[in-house]
């Protein structure tokens, strides 16, 4: 049964509240760090920092609308082997879904860790977030009251990042303590869900009891969701549909990257691109002088950089069934090509295909097999 | 295209097709030499990027091609190579590559007959599609 809390408002904002039941977590000592999204010294960036003390709660922003990094692979440092120490880490759904990828991989572990998750405050992309910041400043609570009970069309005359107003999962799953905010009256208190016995203590410990207040979830969350869905969902089918139109030849697939620079920041920055070592930084594409001029010779001319759609169309193929929609791809790219509109076009037929839904407990799908599975596409008629 | 000859890939694994090749080959079979066959040591290890490099330096269709399920040399190869090309028949037709012209099959080590047969088969098959997209719009 799921136990849902509620955190007081005490008539602090939200960020206040929030901010309060993070740093008792650290008085109470029921983790030793807490992982959040950080605002640094006089800047309007915000990063994922680690940190010990209670104070230190100050700075988090747990809900802004900057989303810089995919922190997956952060938690994956942090938990890819024992430290002794318990970590919570506040993470968006996306996030989770990354990070729950790569622990099937073995690149992290969910053993020393609390993860809290929350209905997602969505976000802007990153030249937008500059102009929001140019008005506004981190840590208050206006973007949080533009995002919820209900989030809006659009982000107080701003435009979500394109992953984002296409989402149709922005509600946390696999965490083991959930925020509620899609619904909810949140001048009575925030919600928070217990999803797991782990989540259950902690709450405990810092005199949440569980159930106490209600174990209702909002009365509209379910409601809120699923006019989400439908608004997303009907968004992510208009863009897919684009997108493929815009590369359905090699000759416009050849355009749609022809800005590309072949920087890898999309690789970079990618939470489910999980290779140590990725191929296309190897010595197997650090080619003989004399291989580009025996290309150009063969083709009349060869384009350096090389290899350019060789590099995305074997991305898709590798990962494209992890892929958790964040849009970090889309955000690091100096030549603003819109790869995570591909990227998640792409994703959607492939884990159709494989019926898998990344973030969730399955394996993934190329590390097992059904002896009597895609017959129809064995064979020469 | 007038007199098109197309360029063919062919991953076949060491154990049954390569062999199931040398057999026809043995016995004085003939098979279309637009058939390019590349030996690997098994399916699984056929990574999605040989078959997209296939594509992209201009080949017209793409077999692989193994052991009978069951009859893999390391036990589920195969098995593997199988949900490899189902990813790749899902992405790649979204750029403008026909399905079709990515085959997978299975040839055991003494089927050189069937193995003379598909290949001219297949060959004829991609005769009549004509030239993949890659080979007139060079991929960069």
């Amino acid at each position: 049964m799921t136990m849902i809390s509620t955190i007081d408002r005490n008539d602090q904002g939200i960020t206040q509240s929030l901010k309060v039941f993070f740093a008792k977590l650290l008085e109470k000592g029921v983790v030793d760090a807490l992982l959040l999204p950080i605002g640094l010294p006089n800047s309007t960036a915000a990063m994922p920092s680690l940190i010990t003390r209670p104070d230190q709660v100050d700075q988090a922003i747990p809900l802004g609308p900057a989303f810089f990094i995919n922190a997956a692979r952060i938690v994956s440092r942090l938990s890819w082997k024992e430290s002794g120490r318990k970590t919570a880490v506040l993470l968006r759904p996306c996030e989770i879904r990354a990070f729950i990828e790569l622990t099937k991989l073995k690149q992290g572990s969910r053993d020393e860790l609390v993860i809290m998750g929350m209905d997602c405050p969505m976000a802007l992309s990153r030249p937008n977030y500059d102009l929001y910041m140019e008005n506004h400043s981190q840590g208050d609570d206006h973007w949080i009251n533009t995002v919820f009970p209900i989030p809006g069309k659009d982000a107080d005359g701003f435009e979500f990042a394109p992953a984002c107003a296409s989402c149709q999962s922005p509600f946390p799953v696999n965490a083991d303590l959930s925020f509620l905010f899609f619904g909810a009256d949140l001048d009575q208190g925030i919600p928070v869900r217990a999803d797991t016995p782990r989540g259950e203590e902690m709450l405990d410990a810092i005199s949440l009891s569980p159930g106490v207040e209600s174990d209702q979830e909002p009365a509209n969350r379910a409601q809120v969701i699923k006019g989400l869905q439908e608004d997303h969902g009907a968004a992510f089918k208009a863009m897919s549909e684009d997108i493929s139109q815009q590369t359905n030849t090699i000759e416009k697939l050849n355009l749609f990257f022809s800005s590309c620079i072949n920087c890898y920041n999309c690789r970079n920055v990618c939470p489910v691109c999980y290779c140590r070592e990725c191929v296309f930084t190897t010595d197997v594409f650090s080619h003989e002088p004399i291989q580009y001029h025996q290309w150009a010779g063969k083709n009349g001319q060869i384009k350096m950089p090389s290899d350019t759609l060789f590099y995305h169309l074997t991305r898709m193929a590798h990962i494209s069934h992890a892929c958790v929609g964040c849009g970090q791809c889309s955000n690091a790219c100096p030549s603003n090509i819109p790869l995570s509109q591909l990227f998640t076009s792409v994703a959607a037929q492939t884990q159709a295909a494989f019926d898998y839904v990344p973030g969730q407990d399955d394996p993934p799908p190329f590390s097992v097999f059904h002896e009597d599975e895609f017959q129809e596409i064995v064979g020469i008629e | 295209m007038e007199n098109f000859e197309p360029a063919i890939v062919a991953f076949v694994c060491n154990w049954c097709t390569y062999t199931a090749a040398d057999l026809a080959g043995t016995s004085r079979l003939s098979y279309p030499d637009n058939i390019r066959l590349i030996r690997v040591m098994c399916t699984g290890m056929v990574d999605s990027q040989y078959v997209i490099k296939a594509f992209l330096e201009g080949a017209d269709a793409v077999i692989v091609s193994g052991c009978h399920p069951g009859d893999c040399h390391y036990i589920n190869g195969n098995y593997k190579a199988r949900r490899r090309i189902k990813l790749l028949k899902e992405i790649l037709p979204r750029f403008g590559i026909d399905r079709d012209r990515l085959k997978l099959t299975w040839i055991g080590a003494s089927d050189g007959i069937e193995f003379a047969k598909l290949m001219t088969r297949f060959n004829d098959q991609v005769m009549e599609m004509g030239p993949c997209q890659t080979r007139l719009d060079r991929a960069i």
